[in-house]
């Protein structure tokens, strides 16, 4: 009886929204299952490509998908996870899978048949894990890389790309020149994360009870970011610019993104850009990196359970065709063929695999994630020291750990 | 006779109490129970806190930091804005042709929603292509700078909101007998001595309402910040209700989004109740 109104509310959604609401999976012997995911730009068209070859290939399952732009992506999925509704087979960010787990609102699933974990790229296997425990199978990794300008380069007569702080401060006062930069800030998140890691500072300490983000090796990777615009003037300041649209057009020599932007280079015009691992601002190997994991909600039905494994199975080892839309891919047998070895750009990223750096897989990590981007934000805008900010930024995080 | 009619009373009013008590009533006491729990939206069982989601948000600085903000903006928004709409009511309560125009102009702001306002006013105040800073030979980032962000959405909201109370205040002004003008006219008294001593009083009760409702409406202010900026920069603009709105459903805290709209609302009427002490007429309490 209790359930009869949230039946009554998914009716309704199902009729306002002209979808067919999440009823009853098997027709005629064929699964449908749902499939949602938040890839609304170029990443979407090579996932429906997968998924229809998949229909095509398993006459007796049938997989829709949905996609639903990152910016409510969560918003929908969670609501769904609580109350009904959800999808049998979706994504989540590799730091949200303990958030979900803890919360019980995942299968576990210790073995994905027709899957051989040992394919898995190492650093890669502890993604979608908690507590030791299975709940999400790695697809892709996403790292941080650097794209550069190759005219640029020419003209400025560098023939490699940076390695190191010294190179990309020296490469870049050679891009830069009126109307020219070396370098301009993308995104925030990324770009402050990856420095973070690689002065060895982090969000929080190992056991995610308190926050590490006041260290002095933070503000040292802070400072460092800073340094590119007030220091070296390699970089504009980084309000009100678009560095990426400069890049597009020619106008910023050298920039950070994740791999997934890759087909809006490709399309660009007069544009010849090439891609490479990320420079080492500090003594830390390591990079700012996420993926895509494919769960399971809990208390699914055996068969349909059965029918998603079969599904994320075939995701995973068909992620070729997944790379092609911007991801790089996580199976040694693919990372090893022939055919990803002739993408000359994903084969750049595919350097960084082994000492990618991901978000702390804690079940706060929503929580905390934005106080540390305030902090570095503030700091490039110069609001307060670097060490000021990080030192409040801290305070609050720790205040979020106290509240759990 | 008298029976029957309580209960035919009771049915005209029974679709309005019953919706009022489902989605206001209840909500309101338990959003209460909610603020007493450590409660995230996937929780299958909650533990019970008593107050400490509330001591939390006492010792939370950015608790702290989204209401004085919030007080700031209601600093700008009610007196300025009422004063306006007061002055605007009295400059449309004259006779002369096309009132009724300036009226329409005035008021059409208020039927707008807060995102088609805030896209609006997104474009006036950017940078690069703005029009305020292309009329004012301004350079200012209006809502990427921290001392300007607030402020910026403050006159946004002003030009949003005012015309609404202009409307009450213009009703209330016509309900000001007109003997009493002709009275202090001939008495010799000045355009303000006037204003202050005849309107003012009859239109006291209105600006008690209006003071009321804008203060109330300002404390609550969410989708200015929420799609303009965010809260940012440097949480320069992070109202209450948006602080409120990112624990709990951003980060799904619903326990402590309670206890902040809890505090919220304690603000709101103890602010109410001073304000009451203040304008309204004596002897009507």
């Amino acid at each position: 009886m209790a359930t009869k109104p949230l039946n009554w509310t998914i009716l309704l959604i199902a009729l306002l929204g002209g979808c067919r609401s999440h009823g009853p999976g098997k027709t005629s012997g064929v699964e449908e299952l749902t499939f949602w995911n938040g890839f609304s730009g170029p990443d979407g068209k090579a996932m429906e490509k997968i998924v229809s070859r998949f229909n095509q290939e398993h006459p007796r399952i049938h997989v829709k998908m949905q996609i639903i732009p990152w910016g409510t992506y969560y918003d929908k999925l969670t609501l769904s996870l609580a109350y009904g509704g959800a999808p049998d087979v979706f994504i989540v960010h590799e730091a949200r899978v303990a958030e979900y787990a803890s919360h019980g609102a995942l299968t576990p699933m210790d073995s994905v048949p027709g899957t051989d974990m040992s394919d898995f790229v190492p650093s890669v296997k502890q993604v979608g894990l908690w507590q030791g425990e299975r709940f999400g199978l790695p697809l892709d990794c996403h790292p941080l890389g650097l794209y550069y300008n190759l005219d640029l380069f020419r003209e400025a007569g560098i023939d490699h790309p940076p390695t190191n702080l010294a190179e990309f401060v020296e490469d870049g006062k050679k891009l830069t020149k009126p109307g020219q930069w070396g370098t301009a800030m993308t995104d925030i998140h990324l770009v402050g994360s990856t420095l973070l890691y690689q002065f060895g500072a982090g969000l929080l300490n190992p056991t995610f009870t308190q926050s590490t983000l006041s260290s002095p090796q933070s503000a040292e990777a802070v400072n460092t970011l800073l340094s590119f615009s007030d220091k070296y003037r390699i970089s504009p300041p980084p309000q009100g610019n678009d560095a990426w649209m400069g890049f597009q057009m020619g106008k910023v020599g050298m920039v950070f993104q994740g791999t997934w932007m890759i087909d809006s280079l490709d399309h660009q015009k007069n544009l010849h850009y090439a891609a490479a691992p990320v420079p080492f601002f500090g003594p830390t190997k390591a990079v700012w990196a996420g993926s895509h994991t494919l769960c399971i909600p809990a208390a699914e039905p055996e068969d349909r359970r059965r029918a998603g494994l079969t599904f994320i199975s075939y995701l995973s080892s068909h992620s070729l065709d997944w790379a092609r839309g911007g991801q790089v891919p996580v199976r040694l047998s693919i990372l090893n063929s022939p055919e990803f070895q002739q993408l000359r750009v994903m084969r750049e990223f595919a350097k960084e695999l082994p000492y990618i750096h991901y978000e702390p897989f804690a079940v706060t990590a929503n929580q905390v994630e934005p106080f540390a981007d305030e902090a570095i934000d503030a700091s490039l805008n110069h609001i307060d020291q670097p060490a000021t900010l990080l030192k409040a930024a801290s305070d609050r995080i720790d205040n979020v750990l106290r509240r759990q | 006779m008298k029976r029957k009619e309580t209960i035919g009373a009771w049915l005209f009013l029974a679709p309005f109490l019953v919706l009022f008590s489902l989605f206001i009533v209840t909500p309101v006491f338990y959003g209460f129970w909610i603020s007493l729990h450590n409660w995230h939206i996937l929780s299958k069982q909650v533990d019970f806190v008593g107050l400490r989601n509330y001591a939390s948000a006492i010792h939370d600085d950015l608790f702290r930091i989204s209401l004085v903000r919030t007080g700031y903006f209601m600093l700008m928004v009610v007196p300025v804005g009422n004063v306006l709409s007061l002055l605007l009511a009295i400059a449309l309560n004259q006779k002369y042709r096309g009132t009724t125009l300036f009226k329409i102009c005035f008021y059409t702001p208020v039927l707008l929603s807060v995102t088609v306002v805030a896209l609006i006013w997104r474009w006036m105040y950017s940078h690069d292509y703005g029009l305020i800073n292309h009329y004012f030979h301004t350079d200012v980032r209006w809502l990427e700078d921290p001392r300007s962000a607030m402020p910026a959405l403050a006159l946004m909201s002003i030009w949003w909101g005012a015309g609404g109370n202009m409307l009450i205040y213009l009703a209330g002004l016509r309900s000001v007998p007109k003997e009493i003008h002709e009275a202090a006219e001939l008495d010799g008294a000045r355009p303000w001595t006037r204003f202050w001593y005849t309107t003012w009083p009859w239109i006291r009760p209105v600006a008690l309402f209006c003071f009321v409702i804008s203060l109330i409406g300002a404390s609550q202010v969410f989708g200015q910040s929420y799609i303009l900026t965010g809260g940012n920069p440097a949480y320069s603009t992070l109202t209450v209700i948006l602080y409120m709105y990112q624990q709990g459903f951003g980060q799904y805290q619903l326990g402590y989004a309670s206890a902040v709209a809890y505090l919220l609302f304690l603000c709101v009427f103890t602010l109410t109740l001073i304000q009451f002490r203040l304008i309204a007429p004596r002897g009507s309490r």
